[in-house]
């Protein structure tokens, strides 16, 4: 504690005088003085049919405050050229001694303007003192894009069930800081969204800083019930009087969709028998875009039962056609009475279609007469017992 | 005094008259029916639980005898009604043929007391035998009736080691009642003291002899405090257990009946689990036999000793009254 107290008492004062010093050397004034109308851009280009607005600075150094008197001359015939400070048109500044005032120049260029150059001279007159500031306004048919949009893949290929990821780079070259507001319009019942490149909150705008971009991700959600196809996507990135629009595609390829049920959509078996093959005549629907090709069936129940098809595999189903398959079952030879569950499934490069159904195994006839005997053999002993053994 | 002539003169006779007298008398009718009303319960409870829960297992006739868990089962239920009718078919049978002033007029007879005692103690026997097999025969052709499924031939196998070691236990009951029967002159003491000794050993015996087994071999701190059984203590407490038919039958029967769990007490299932040895695999027939042995061999040397006792004590009895 004591060497840290003395180390302060020897520091403090010198990091005052170092301060000190520093303090005098910005204080020294340029050796510059008079009035001076400043503009960071003495020459724009401007896109006719647009409003812009030019930064000034009117600067005294070192005289005192008088009243100036603004006025902007040369503007065309058709232009309007406003001067304004804080927000609203002014005819007058007064800055304090080394102090400035803020000013904007406002263009409006009439749509037809021609394309030549024009010079506008923006003049503050005081009682000794003038300035003036000639500012070139170059006109251009084409301004360099404010915004542009770069999709890494334009064009994407899918099933109806995919989902399409587009990431699409949005650069600002404004030189400000923009919100840029997002928008895609796909074909109806085609959802859209915009998400952050890796994240999953939704978004509609996106700020983004001067000169810098930022990676978006529209995901395009096709409705299952999509036909083949080429679909056109359009995002627009917006902000102010900025646009920027890219085109990008999708392509739908058409789909198999497998379904099984029994014949007349029945679900279940009656009478299987423990041990005893039972037929289940299955029907295979496609009700997909495409054809299914090679579909191979399977099924699968408790253990010990089993399942097989008169086909296994079938060749081809054609959009919209069905084919009939008889499914064997035959349940475990331990398999009690009651209710199973067993599942088929066709399944076609990818595509799947499942099925339960509920197979009712009834007890077999044969042990039940079994069951019935062995009950009588009881009986027989017992009253068999009771004939011979008994009081005669 | 030499006896003259074959000591199992007359023995067939005797089990002949005292088979017809049984089979007749409404007691044995109302003894089996009983029999057949309490195993019908908890046939019925396993054959509902088999049909809702499994859809397939290796052992379901002998799950029908004893399906596990916490429900009773038809063998429990055996356990207990089989000492009942054993001890109604055997209390008065050597004292109601002194009241009834017959014994003399037999043993006048060319029929020597060994043949009687033995006629009277087989006919018990193939008594029980046949009313446990219809049992046995009902159980098994209900079962098959409703679950559709036929026992294997491992199943019947043990079933039938069952019912032998029923039969062995239906002996040994019978064995008591009838030593009973020779020591006391009134039916009624001889019932009842058969049936307190049926009580005692069925129902308060299983609780008692923990706690005699912890005061003979009080458990070792160390035991207790990982929580698991003495070895000496639990050694002790199974071997005071086998005192009690009940428990010995009831050990014997399990061993059989569930092939999958063969316990060994709970002292060896404890070292087994430590040693990492899967408790739940099915044993082959051979050695579930092996570790039933011992209990069913104990059941019929008690039937034995029973026997050999009232014999004892008869030969030695005035008989003139």
């Amino acid at each position: 504690m004591r060497m840290n107290a003395i180390a302060m008492v020897v520091v403090f004062p010198a990091l005052v005088m170092m301060s000190n010093v520093a303090a005098a050397a910005a204080e020294t004034k340029p050796d510059v003085k008079g009035l001076y109308l400043l503009t960071d851009y003495p020459t724009v280009s401007v896109r006719p049919g647009t409003t812009s607005t030019i930064s000034l600075r009117l600067q005294n150094y070192g005289l005192p405050p008088e009243n100036f008197a603004l006025s902007v001359d040369g503007a065309p015939a058709g232009w309007t050229a406003t001067l304004l400070g804080g927000g609203q048109p002014v005819g007058a500044a007064m800055p304090a001694t080394d102090q400035s005032v803020s000013l904007q120049l406002r263009l409006d260029v009439p749509a037809d303007a021609d394309a030549a150059s024009k010079t506008l001279t923006v003049k503050a007159e005081g009682q000794g003192n003038s300035v003036s500031l000639p500012i070139t306004v170059n006109l251009a048919k084409e301004l360099p894009a404010k915004l542009t949009l770069t999709p890494q893949l334009p064009a994407l290929r899918g099933t109806p069930k995919s989902s399409f990821d587009y990431t699409v780079s949005i650069k600002n070259d404004s030189g400000r800081n923009l919100t840029v507001s997002l928008a895609a319009t796909a074909p109806r019942n085609f959802e859209t969204s915009f998400t952050e490149s890796y994240g999953t909150q939704e978004l509609t705008s996106v700020p983004i800083d001067a000169g810098l971009s930022k990676d978006v991700k529209l995901k395009v959600r096709p409705p299952s019930s999509v036909d083949a196809g080429t679909f056109p996507i359009e995002m627009t990135a917006t902000s102010g009087d900025t646009t920027a629009k890219t085109e990008l595609s999708l392509e739908v390829v058409g789909q198999p969709r497998l379904t099984i049920s029994g014949r007349d959509g029945r679900v279940s078996v009656l009478n299987a028998v423990a041990g005893e093959q039972t037929t289940v005549p299955l029907v295979i629907a496609n009700d997909g875009t495409a054809a299914a090709d090679n579909i191979e069936l399977s099924g699968s129940g408790q253990s010990g039962w089993k399942i097989e098809f008169d086909k296994k595999t079938i060749d081809r189903i054609a959009p919209g056609q069905t084919t009939e398959v008889n499914a064997l079952i035959t349940p475990t030879d331990k398999a009690l009475a009651g209710d199973y569950m067993t599942t088929v499934r066709a399944s076609s490069r990818g595509e799947t279609a499942s099925t339960d159904f509920r197979v009712t195994v009834g007890t077999s006839t044969v042990w039940g007469m079994v069951g019935f005997g062995i009950i009588a053999v009881a009986l027989l002993v017992m009253f068999g017992a009771v004939a011979r053994f008994g009081r005669r | 005094m030499r006896r003259e002539g074959s000591p199992w003169q007359g023995l067939g006779t005797v089990l002949l008259k005292e088979l017809a007298d049984h089979f007749d008398s409404p007691r044995m009718l109302l003894l089996a029916l009983l029999m057949v009303l309490a195993a019908a319960v908890p046939f019925y409870s396993a054959v509902d639980q088999l049909r809702t829960t499994t859809s397939e297992d290796p052992f379901l006739l002998l799950k029908l005898f004893n399906p596990g868990g916490q429900t009773l089962s038809v063998v429990a239920i055996l356990g207990f009604v089989i000492p009942v009718m054993a001890i109604g078919l055997g209390f008065d049978a050597v004292n109601g043929e002194h009241n009834r002033r017959t014994l003399s007029r037999i043993l006048a007879q060319p029929i020597y007391r060994d043949a009687l005692l033995a006629g009277k103690f087989l006919a018990g026997i193939i008594i029980l035998a046949v009313n446990l097999m219809c049992l046995w025969l009902l159980v098994a052709g209900f079962g098959v009736f409703f679950l559709g499924v036929p026992p294997s031939g491992d199943e019947f196998a043990r079933a039938l080691v069952f019912y032998f070691i029923a039969v062995a236990y239906a002996g040994a009951w019978l064995g008591m009642a009838m030593l009973f029967s020779v020591l006391f002159r009134s039916p009624a003491t001889a019932a009842l003291l058969a049936l307190g000794v049926w009580l005692f050993m069925t129902l308060l015996w299983p609780m008692i002899s923990p706690f005699i087994a912890a005061l003979v071999s009080p458990p070792d701190v160390r035991y207790t405090l990982l929580g698991i059984l003495d070895p000496q203590t639990a050694a002790w407490q199974q071997g005071l257990s086998r005192i009690s038919p009940y428990l010995l039958f009831e050990e014997a029967t399990r061993t059989i009946l569930t092939p999958t769990t063969p316990s060994l007490g709970p002292v060896l299932d404890q070292i087994r689990a430590l040693r990492g040895e899967v408790v739940g695999a099915a044993l082959p027939l051979r050695e579930s036999l092996a570790i039933a042995w011992p209990g069913a061999v104990s059941l019929i040397a008690g039937a034995i000793v029973l026997f050999v006792a009232t014999y004892v004590v008869f030969q030695r009895q005035e008989v003139r009254a």
